[in-house]
């Protein structure tokens, strides 16, 4: 970052209102107070509903980049509130409004419903065929580092919807599953726990699936949290395309089974890692 | 997997496009280079017809045309049906994009099948 | 149901969630012109054919046709439609490719600053927009001095 952009100084808050109550469309308030180094959006917001206005509404709750819930629409880019520093935006008026192709229940807070609910469909959860091991297991399910690496990354979302707000096929399609629930259709998919891809066909193999992403790669940009959507859409048509022609990975049957002996041993020969703070 | 074969379809007509296309153009706008001939005969009427004589033309241009409306239609379809629509309404793209489709599939074979079957001076 | 209840306001963009970019990444600006270059491409198509079955109407009237495209502002939207076809094929090309996956590098722990499959794909994105520009050119200048 170059100076200009800590430089302590006086900037302009343009915040859209819209109370459900009162107005029919929304406007914008300004609000002008000094920023510090290091001020959050967040934080900012919280002041300003402290000094200026009391009747500001919008949603957060961790303030660090975990819970997800404090995407806003900050300089016209999708981000977290809680972990973008006004200063680093390097502009003298912040314009805040909430996520687009949200509803808008009232002043910052989108409806994050449809999110939730298209994440539910995809099924996101590991989908086993051996129901035997489930109702008896005999140890645990293995998962080499290599194979958790594959997935690992898309393993990260927070559900924060910002990569909803971002995608331009959100913008028109209510009904297009959205780069948040196609990625974790590819991170349940390619788990090698997982046996649910034909599970999951009704659900993703879709029109509204992921062959309405093109690939704008915005949702990525968005992602607050390196998950990668764009990424894991483009692999979950491979898996969709070798699959519909018989070429896809043979997942008959569960990741091998450790048994529970070999589990107890395994951990009393694990060894902590060595301590970083003395 | 209805969605991933016609997606995948789409994609594999693309070689076909590309090489037919190619000739087209080479055939259109090219013809100086490949052929020799200027860009104003190779556009003549009669230039036209004796091009259309013959089979392998016919069976390429209606390869063509398919392959180019079907990747066609099938972006527009895309376009069209991430609109918010009614579930009635996507239905009726989806009928309107394919009759439209094999109605401008059937205009172009029948252009082409004339051309071929065209009786010069006749 | 209360009839009072109040309601949440639509902040869907629309169409201009297609069509601006704005702040966004390169591709997203790709993205529209593909779009866009389709569309027309897909409205010449129509086009062309319904045009080209002038034949039937004998020959003065294909003739007729032919010295009509041949005047300069046919000329252009000649130009304009070429400069089209070769962005969509070439943006097209790197769309097969990193749409079935390929050239966006592996899956990998997201550590600050993060780099997606965007970022890892632009060399191919810009050696592809470089040739589809320098086609423009070059095809352009045949098409205009043949």
């Amino acid at each position: 970052m170059t100076d200009k952009t800590i430089t302590p100084r006086e900037i302009t808050f343009r915040v859209r209102r819209y109370d459900p109550d009162v107005d029919t469309v929304p406007h914008f308030d300004e609000y002008r107070m000094h920023v510090h180094d290091g001020m959050t959006v967040l934080e900012a917001l919280h002041q300003i509903k402290a000094e200026k206005e009391p009747t500001l509404a919008w949603r957060s709750s961790c303030r660090m980049g975990v819970c997800g819930s404090c995407g806003m629409f900050i300089n016209h880019l999708p981000m977290l509130a809680c972990q973008t520093q006004v200063l680093h935006l390097d502009s003298d008026v912040v314009t805040i409004a909430p996520l687009p192709n949200y509803e808008n229940v009232k002043d910052l807070v989108p409806n994050l419903e449809p999110l939730i609910e298209k994440h539910a469909a995809i099924k996101p959860f590991i989908i086993h065929t051996n129901s035997k091991e489930i109702d008896e297991p005999t140890g645990e399910f293995l998962q080499s580092v290599k194979e958790r690496e594959s997935i690992s990354q898309f393993t990260h979302c927070i559900k924060c919807g910002l990569c909803l707000a971002a995608c331009p096929t959100v913008a028109t399609d209510p009904l297009f599953l959205g780069p948040q629930a196609l990625a974790q259709a590819y991170r349940y998919t390619a788990d090698n726990r997982d046996c649910g891809l034909h599970g999951r066909l009704e659900a993703i193999d879709i029109f509204h699936g992921p062959y309405q992403c093109h690939l704008a790669g915005a949702c990525s940009q968005a992602c607050p949290k390196g998950v990668d959507p764009a990424f894991a859409i483009q692999l979950l048509k491979r898996t969709l395309v070798l699959d519909s022609i018989g070429f896809g990975k043979k997942k008959s049957s569960l990741a091998k089974v450790m048994p529970l002996a070999d589990v107890v041993k395994a951990i009393e020969e694990f060894a902590p890692p060595p301590r970083t703070v003395k | 997997m209805r969605e991933t074969r016609l997606w995948s379809l789409h994609i594999l007509v693309l070689p076909i496009i590309a090489v037919l296309l190619g000739a087209h153009f080479a055939v259109m706008h090219y013809a100086p280079v490949f052929y020799g001939m200027s860009v104003e005969k190779a556009r003549e009427f009669s230039t036209m017809i004796e091009r259309g004589k013959s089979i392998t033309q016919l069976v390429l241009y209606i390869l063509l045309l398919a392959a180019g409306l079907y990747h066609g239609m099938y972006g527009v379809r895309g376009i069209i049906r991430e609109l918010p629509l009614t579930p009635t309404l996507a239905k009726l793209v989806d009928v309107g994009i394919i009759a439209f489709g094999l109605f401008i599939f059937a205009l172009g074979t029948y252009v082409t099948w004339w051309t071929y079957s065209y009786k010069i001076g006749g | 149901m209360n009839s009072n209840k109040p309601t949440a306001y639509n902040n869907r963009l629309g169409i201009k969630g297609w069509v601006y970019a704005g702040n966004y990444t390169f591709e997203r600006y790709l993205y529209i012109g593909h779009r866009l270059s389709g569309l027309g491409l897909i409205a010449y198509m129509v086009l062309h054919i319904v045009e080209t079955a002038n034949r039937m109407r004998g020959e003065e009237a294909w003739q007729g046709l032919m010295a009509l495209f041949a005047s300069p502002p046919f000329k252009i939207i000649e130009y304009l439609l070429f400069a089209m076809a070769v962005f969509h094929a070439m943006n097209g090309v790197r769309l097969i490719i990193t749409e079935l996956g390929f050239f966006l590098g592996k899956p990998k722990e997201p550590v600050y600053p993060y780099s997606s499959s965007i970022k890892r794909h632009r060399p191919l994105t810009f050696v592809i927009m470089g040739l589809a520009f320098l086609i423009i050119i070059l095809g352009g200048s045949s098409l205009f001095f043949p």
